[in-house]
């Protein structure tokens, strides 16, 4: 069994031991990237991200499969996945840290927060801290919308770029994170 | 033909190294342009590599990931057909449709992700279906992006 799907069992079992904790995920997380450049322009998306939060521990984690990144054109996902990521090597990129600035109370009523993320990110089989701030929004139906934009070095992560296309690639990719979470 | 139209016969191998160069010249850039911006396909255009039930699929992933992952995700892309009864379907966005297959086990299905323009319209929660697409692995689920339905 992975272990995200054992942090899953973890947290719908827990509340036969805490039955105030408060626990939200989603499997239709959307994840997307950016590297904008006068050669081009690099856009992957990925709808099937799986997360799950524990409101009241703030345990954050998120998990991605690599080759379920879409990109319109065939080729930069051919290179993304065989040349860059090595997605058959590694084929998962996860996060698993902690999310402060806002508790199981608040959640009980509409309202935005900001939010602090902060945790380690591995991606490539590389591991690397990440801190980064985020938005929390409590919607009327009880729907939580969490997002979160920050920018990851290729380089950080063991990912190489050859110099013949190191002008098509920025030096920091921008990372756009929107989770929609239901209660689990 | 008119005088001036005529070559010298020491002139023509270098027209014809011209002519050639050029057309090489044409039909590598086309070939460059057009691979460069070729489209991802969809399972719908692609031969399945193999054949299971959603049941099969989840207990291959859930008991070897990595020999699953060999087997239906393959390294290069490619496309499985996997049979199974509809346990639920989710809008994603606005274009977009998860039909999650039954696998037995309610903590995990077989995701598959539709454009909603690739989604046959009758099918509903219960029907039995043959659904192709590209296999990404397994997270909670066992996800597959790019669907279609089988024919």
């Amino acid at each position: 069994m992975n272990t995200f799907k054992l942090a899953i069992l973890a947290a719908l079992l827990a509340p036969m031991t805490a039955s105030a904790q408060e626990r939200f995920g989603t499997r239709n997380g959307h994840i997307a990237f950016f590297s904008e450049t006068p050669m081009e322009n690099i856009e992957g998306n990925n709808h099937k991200v799986s997360s799950v939060w524990d409101a009241t521990t703030g345990a954050l984690q998120f998990a991605v499969l690599i080759k379920a990144f879409e990109f319109e054109k065939a080729l930069m996902q051919e290179h993304f996945n065989e040349n860059y990521m090595e997605s058959n090597t590694f084929p998962k990129a996860e996060f698993k840290g902690k999310m402060t600035g806002v508790t199981a109370e608040q959640l009980k009523k509409p309202g935005t927060y900001e939010v602090m993320v902060e945790g380690d990110l591995t991606i490539h089989g590389v591991t690397k801290p990440v801190k980064t701030k985020g938005t929390l929004t409590v919607e009327a139906n009880g729907t939580i919308k969490a997002s979160s934009d920050f920018m990851v070095r290729p380089e950080d992560h063991g990912i190489k770029i050859p110099g013949t296309v190191r002008k098509n690639i920025t030096e920091q990719i921008a990372i756009r994170v929107r989770m929609d979470y239901t209660r689990m | 033909m008119p005088e001036h139209f005529r070559t010298e016969p020491a002139m023509r191998p270098k027209i014809m190294i011209a002519v050639l160069g050029t057309v090489a010249v044409i039909g590598g850039g086309t070939y460059a342009y057009l691979e460069y911006n070729r489209g991802t396909a969809d399972a719908d255009a692609m031969r399945p590599v193999a054949s299971v039930t959603a049941t099969e699929l989840l207990t291959a992933f859930t008991s070897d990931e990595a020999a699953a992952d060999h087997r239906f995700v393959g390294t290069a892309e490619q496309a499985i057909e996997v049979k199974g009864t509809i346990r639920a379907m989710e809008p994603v966005g606005s274009d977009k449709t998860n039909v999650i297959l039954e696998t037995g086990d309610p903590m995990a299905g077989v995701v598959c992700e539709f454009s909603n323009a690739d989604l046959p319209g009758d099918w509903r929660s219960g029907a039995s279906v043959t659904v192709k697409g590209i296999c990404t692995g397994l997270l909670m689920d066992v996800v597959l992006v790019r669907c279609a339905a089988s024919q």
